[in-house]
């Protein structure tokens, strides 16, 4: 008879060790996804002059967000310190959540000093895209720890659905980081940190259709090309995009029809690729998301492209006008590109997932 | 046989999709009407003579009687100053942004662009701003004047409210033109030595 000598927690902590790293994973993507949401909305509360304080109710969902994912983090690290098995494998998501979590805690206290001698920052400012970047690498973290775990659980098909809420995050805050590097709402008394209009719209026209695609192309390898998940996943882009963009913009209300026909895409492409899993069918697929980034970036894209192509002053009344004044000559400069960029994601994609799950 | 049936439904929907988003949809919404606000003021002045040392009082009520505005400005300009300094001290103000002293020779907006166009200021200004502000709503905004030179003591007025879509958009609607190229309405005061 042998007698154990570890503590009853100790015992559990190593026999759930796996699945406390799942919980710290879900727990830092859903924490990502509270800060990107509050950081949309907190935008079109800037742009529509809302007052602002520290407690407004986008304030409050971002440092939520931020306490959840500290919490995720924290959750990660005590159940990857008492992995049996995958320590390894799980290694690289803890590592990619700590360097995440730590800028985006240090962001705090840098946006702090930096209001004390600047005043009020723009969209892009040093604390910003700090911020940003430990949002993003925190996400990715989150995102890398639940695929893993799911892969090595020969998770049933239901648990797949998990992968949406680990990939949302990945694809809202690296819009956060190209609105950064594209929208001009970055000028402040102390420094212009605008964007240069030509730069802002290679950046957008570019970056966003690669990122559609890529987050599309990624939920549906990471699940083992699943039905349904790319719809869910571009349904809800869709709609945390709605009502933290455009609902709280009264002027924009009725434009919301306009928005939700972007489901239509997102649909058609979940089919096609249930159809047909062919090279030409993904690139196809890849492409036709792509090209739909205008539509689907709506409204805050037009800033970019009104720089360059119209430069109106645009009212918050007036956003849906320039937005549609444009729209016809935004794809025919960028139509091609998008494309070409969908297409090129669905390749970066595939090594990447690969990456991710051959470990 | 449902495979092809399903393939060009798809594409059929789609085609559907571009026509709406590309062509149609934004052909309905660029028809509809934009908003107009229009903004107003009345301005009054405590005194029209005074003696040099004394001060006077201008008081500004102003109101949006047309649609919701974006941003609503009044902006009161002293065209015979180059620096506000304590000469104009603000008394009663309930815009809710700070307002904003403009100093001469800075770039400064004009003919109504909203900043598109540019100009540069041949004298101090003060600018009153509401973002938003909605129909029928009153804002003030009262000065106590002490002019430190004897003679005609002149103040220009005017109110513009954001999207600017239209002639009604801006007040005064015609008169005298300031160094932004819009019209103002001129008060004036006598300091007599």
């Amino acid at each position: 008879m042998t007698i154990s000598t570890s503590k009853p927690s100790e015992t559990f902590l190593k026999s759930r060790s796996q699945f406390i790293f799942l919980i710290g994973s879900i727990l830092t993507s859903l924490g990502i996804l509270l800060v990107t949401v509050g950081g949309s909305w907190d935008i079109t509360n800037h742009l529509l002059s809302k007052p602002e304080t520290f407690s407004s109710p986008p304030h409050a969902l971002m440092y939520s967000g931020v306490a959840v994912t500290l919490f995720g983090v924290v959750l990660s690290f005590v159940g990857w310190k008492n992995l049996q098995k995958f320590r390894t494998s799980y290694f690289l998501s803890l590592k990619i959540k700590l360097i995440g979590i730590g800028l985006l805690t240090g962001a705090g206290p840098f946006d702090f000093v930096w209001h004390s001698y600047f005043g009020l920052d723009g969209l892009l400012s040093p604390p910003h895209f700090t911020l940003i970047t430990g949002m993003f690498l925190c996400s990715i973290g989150g995102m890398v720890g639940i695929s893993r775990y799911l892969k090595f659980h020969n998770s049933k098909p239901v648990s797949k659905y998990l992968l949406i809420l680990a990939v949302i995050p990945v694809w809202l805050s690296a819009s956060g980081i190209i609105s950064s590097l594209s929208l001009p709402f970055s000028s402040t008394d102390f420094f212009q940190f605008n964007p240069e209009p030509t730069f802002a719209f290679i950046v957008a026209s570019l970056a966003y259709p690669f990122l559609i695609s890529f987050s599309l192309f990624t939920v549906f390898r990471l699940s083992n090309y699943q039905f349904g998940l790319v719809s869910i996943l571009g349904g809800l882009f869709l709609l945390i995009y709605s009502s933290t963009a455009i609902v709280p913009n009264f002027a924009m209300l009725d434009t919301v029809q306009f928005y939700s026909l972007n489901l239509i895409p997102f649909v058609i492409a979940d089919v096609f690729l249930k159809l047909n899993r062919s090279k030409l069918s993904l690139f196809f697929t890849g492409g036709l998301i792509g090209s739909v980034f205008y539509m689907v970036y709506y409204p805050y894209v037009m800033y970019t492209y009104n720089e360059v192509l119209l430069g109106k002053l645009v009212s918050p009344s007036l956003i849906y006008f320039v937005y549609f004044e444009l729209i016809q000559t935004v794809l025919l400069y960028t139509l091609i590109p998008s494309i070409v960029m969908g297409v090129l994601a669905v390749v970066v994609s595939d090594k990447i997932t690969k990456k991710i799950l051959i470990n | 046989m449902k495979k092809l049936l399903i393939y060009f439904s798809a594409f059929a929907i789609l085609s559907l999709y571009f026509i709406l988003t590309v062509f149609i949809l934004p052909s309905e919404f660029l028809m509809t009407e934009q908003l107009v606000p229009e903004p107003y003021f009345a301005a009054t002045i405590s005194e029209n003579n005074i003696t040099l040392g004394d001060s006077f009082r201008f008081d500004i009520v102003s109101v949006n009687n047309g649609d919701y505005a974006d941003i609503h400005i009044v902006s009161v300009a002293f065209p015979d100053l180059t620096m506000v300094d304590d000469v104009v001290k603000i008394n009663t103000y309930d815009f809710t942004l700070s307002p904003s002293y403009i100093h001469v020779g800075e770039e400064i907006g004009s003919n109504y662009s909203g900043g598109v166009e540019t100009t540069f200021s041949q004298y101090p200004s003060i600018e009153a701003m509401s973002r938003p502000l909605k129909p029928d709503v009153q804002t003030h905004f009262d000065l106590l004047i002490t002019p430190k030179e004897s003679g005609i003591f002149n103040i220009y007025v005017k109110s513009i409210g954001i999207p600017h879509t239209s002639d009604l958009s801006h007040y005064p609607y015609s008169g005298f033109l300031d160094h932004q190229n819009e019209y103002v309405s001129v008060y004036s005061v006598s300091v007599n030595p």
